[in-house]
């Protein structure tokens, strides 16, 4: 069996339209960033909310978030997706179903819903990592805060949260990269993500090895540069004289 | 209204997904173990190149796609193998799969093996060498056991972890349980039916296990 | 007088055990109260049931006139009037020094920035640390970090002040600054009441010593009585440790 390398792949005629076949791996990173994205948004907002949830006194709030996070993290994210894809529009009122099933785009509807489904899952697991933050904090901080008279809602904004965020930002720069890979995900349900693309290159050209590998260095430099994203946030961030801070 | 009467007599195509997917675990826990032990000896070791390469492969491996593994090994590995053996013999879904795993999991177990054998303090080692050891004994006698020890249950929560990620052979086909469920949902027409029931398996068997894990962590941590 | 702070009672209970058993004790206004005991006694849960961050199930404590215990009282509020200073100093390690004593004065009270940053840098200047004002906690010594803390509580103006074991997470170089800093604040007339085990501080400024074991006040007198001839045999006991060093 012979096979035929050729690198210079990436700028031939896909056959379709205009198009060659790099056009297809840039549309394909806009949709996996297209789905990080807005998933780590809702993924942070929620989680937030979920994780500050689980320090409360309050047992039904505590319990509720800790039945969110058994749920979405003992469930494949695979399973998931099935079900906010296949499953759920069909139990939506019956204008909403038309509008979803017919109205939008396959590749619109696709996308909500592995948005809504990887920015649920991805909460359970920032869920964790708030709550962790805010137990890791000196019950001393919460005694001051409300010894000069702060309200519970107070203590959180003012002093748990902005200490807590700060201590996680390393678990959470390895959620915000599993995002982004876990967005291929969508490929199975035919959002023409990074993958879906990369697929579709090594079968429409034959040259798997060299689709294969142009997608491995554009993961491999997003994901770098989300590090160093996140390495300059938590610098910009660190406190000085606060353990693990670079500054003096 | 659902209808999960027609699951009792998929229920014996359902248990060889089921078998196919722990089998698939297992081997990859297995093989991904035995590889991440290596690379954490290669990355802890004081050749440059070898702590240089083992530091690549783990940052290569983590920072793709699991799924973009297991998609590209099952174009690759087929190829691969008729290149080493010339023998033109198909390499089943299931083998490339596997490889992918093994491969991409001793990435993830090799950075817990890391970290375990780093929390054994220096003068263990030292104790060894000075009763006389080698480095592969002092390892081999002295510091694996007590770092295997020590992260038996992290090594145990990322196993749950590939647990879930096994669903993802979906993407080449293999009739794992996640398959199954799907495949047979689809025949008899119920597959909202057979989606719940397989999460809701899923869901039962790594709670349990992570409640175990759970509990082996407590009486470990005396 | 008036007294500013009044126990009467106060029993808590952790579970089945029982830490504090019907202590009834009072701070007049202008009083300095020195309160000291063995560890485990429930010096600390005592005082921390003033501003009600440890709840307890029986009894009553009223801070000028105001039911701690009762659900219908604004905490925030009360707590906002009375100072309180920790063991472990509890400045908020994310936020400057000036941002540390203005912070409460503008979310609680609904100081203005200015007049709140005016506030707090007059206290910072009266504890000795003016020019410590734009650094983080992180930055300063143990004793510093503790001086801050107490400007902090002194900028919310309170109408008391507790103090929490403020010197036993401090150098031994350091417990001198702080003591100094509140001794100055007894002579002001600041009414006081400081869980402590330094008995050269309580000598010099007390008022009273309430002595407690086992969560029982077993021991409250002047300052004269107690270190002339405490009454109980744990007492005795403990001033003879304390004393030797």
């Amino acid at each position: 069996m012979n096979y035929h390398w050729d690198w210079g792949v990436f700028f031939k005629s896909t056959g379709i339209g205009h198009e060659i076949y790099l056009d297809w791996f840039i549309t394909g990173l806009g949709w996996t960033i297209a789905v990080a994205l807005v998933a780590w948004v809702i993924a942070l907002i929620l989680g937030s909310l979920l994780g500050v949830m689980r320090t409360l006194p309050n047992k039904a709030l505590s319990g509720f978030a800790s039945g969110y996070v058994a749920l979405f993290r003992n469930v494949p994210l695979l399973v998931q997706l099935f079900l906010w894809y296949f499953l759920v529009p069909d139990f939506l009122p019956e204008s909403l179903q038309t509008w979803f099933k017919q109205d939008l785009k396959p590749s619109t509807s696709a996308y909500i819903s592995v948005v809504v489904c990887l920015g649920l899952f991805t909460a359970a697991r920032v869920c964790e990592q708030v709550r962790t933050g805010i137990e890791a904090l000196p019950k001393g901080q919460s005694n001051a805060a409300y010894a000069m008279g702060f309200t519970l809602p107070q203590v959180y904004r003012h002093v748990l949260l902005p200490q807590a965020f700060r201590i996680i930002i390393p678990p959470m720069t390895s959620e915000f990269l599993n995002v982004f890979k876990n967005s291929s995900v969508a490929s199975l349900i035919g959002l023409m993500e990074l993958l879906a693309q990369t697929k579709q290159t090594a079968e429409f050209s034959a040259n798997l090895f060299e689709a294969f590998t142009m997608a491995t260095l554009i993961y491999f430099v997003l994901n770098m540069s989300l590090m160093k994203l996140m390495g300059w946030v938590e610098n910009r961030v660190s406190v000085p004289g606060l353990i693990g801070s670079n500054g003096k | 209204m659902m209808d999960f009467s027609q699951i009792v007599p998929a229920l014996p195509a359902l248990a060889d997904g089921m078998v196919l997917t722990l089998k698939l675990l297992a081997m990859s826990v297995a093989g991904g173990v035995v590889l991440g032990t290596l690379l954490a000896l290669a990355r802890l070791s004081s050749l440059p190149l070898l702590s240089g390469l083992a530091k690549f492969y783990v940052n290569y491996f983590r920072s793709i796609p699991l799924l973009l593994v297991i998609s590209w090994f099952y174009l690759v590995v087929p190829l691969i193998y008729t290149w080493l053996t010339g023998s033109f013999e198909p390499v089943g879904a299931f083998t490339s799969c596997l490889v992918a795993f093994v491969m991409f999991e001793a990435a993830y177990f090799s950075e817990i093996v890391r970290a375990g054998i780093q929390s054994i303090p220096k003068g263990q080692v030292n104790a060894g060498y000075a009763l006389g050891m080698r480095y592969d004994q002092v390892m081999r006698l002295i510091v694996l056991p007590q770092a295997f020890r020590k992260m038996t249950p992290l090594l145990l929560q990322q196993s749950i972890i590939l647990f879930q990620d096994t669903s993802l052979v979906y993407a080449v086909g293999l009739l794992d349980f996640l398959n199954a469920a799907r495949s047979k949902g689809d025949i008899v027409g119920l597959p909202h039916e057979f989606l719940i029931f397989a999460g809701a398996v899923y869901f039962v068997i790594s709670m349990g296990a992570t409640q175990l894990v759970k509990r082996l962590q407590k009486r470990f941590a005396v | 007088m008036t007294a500013m702070i009044q126990l009467s009672n106060v029993s808590k209970w952790y579970g089945s055990f029982q830490v504090l058993t019907d202590c009834t004790t009072q701070v007049a206004k202008g009083e300095v109260v020195v309160v000291c005991g063995p560890s485990g006694s429930g010096k600390s849960t005592l005082i921390k049931c003033v501003n009600a961050l440890e709840p307890f199930q029986k009894g009553t404590v009223l801070v000028d006139g105001i039911s701690v215990g009762d659900p219908k009282t604004d905490l925030p509020k009360l707590r906002s009037r009375v100072g309180m200073v920790f063991q472990h100093f509890e400045l908020f390690p994310h936020l400057s020094i000036t941002e540390n004593l203005a912070i409460a004065q503008m979310k609680v009270l609904g100081r203005s920035r200015d007049e709140a940053h005016e506030r707090g840098l007059k206290y910072l200047d009266r504890v000795g640390l003016k020019a410590q004002a734009a650094k983080f906690p992180g930055q300063l010594s143990g004793g510093q970090q503790q001086r801050v803390a107490i400007a902090r509580a002194l900028s919310m103006d309170p109408i008391a002040m507790l103090f929490d074991e403020p010197t036993s997470a401090l150098d031994p170089e350091m417990i001198n600054e702080v003591l100094d800093v509140m001794t100055g604040l007894a002579h002001e007339g600041m009414t006081m009441m400081c869980v402590t085990h330094e008995m050269g501080f309580a000598r010099r400024v007390a008022d009273r010593v309430i002595f407690m074991d086992q969560g029982h006040i077993v021991e409250d007198c002047t300052k004269e009585e107690f270190f002339g001839a405490p009454r109980g045999e744990r007492a005795q006991q403990f001033l003879s440790k304390i004393l030797q060093h």
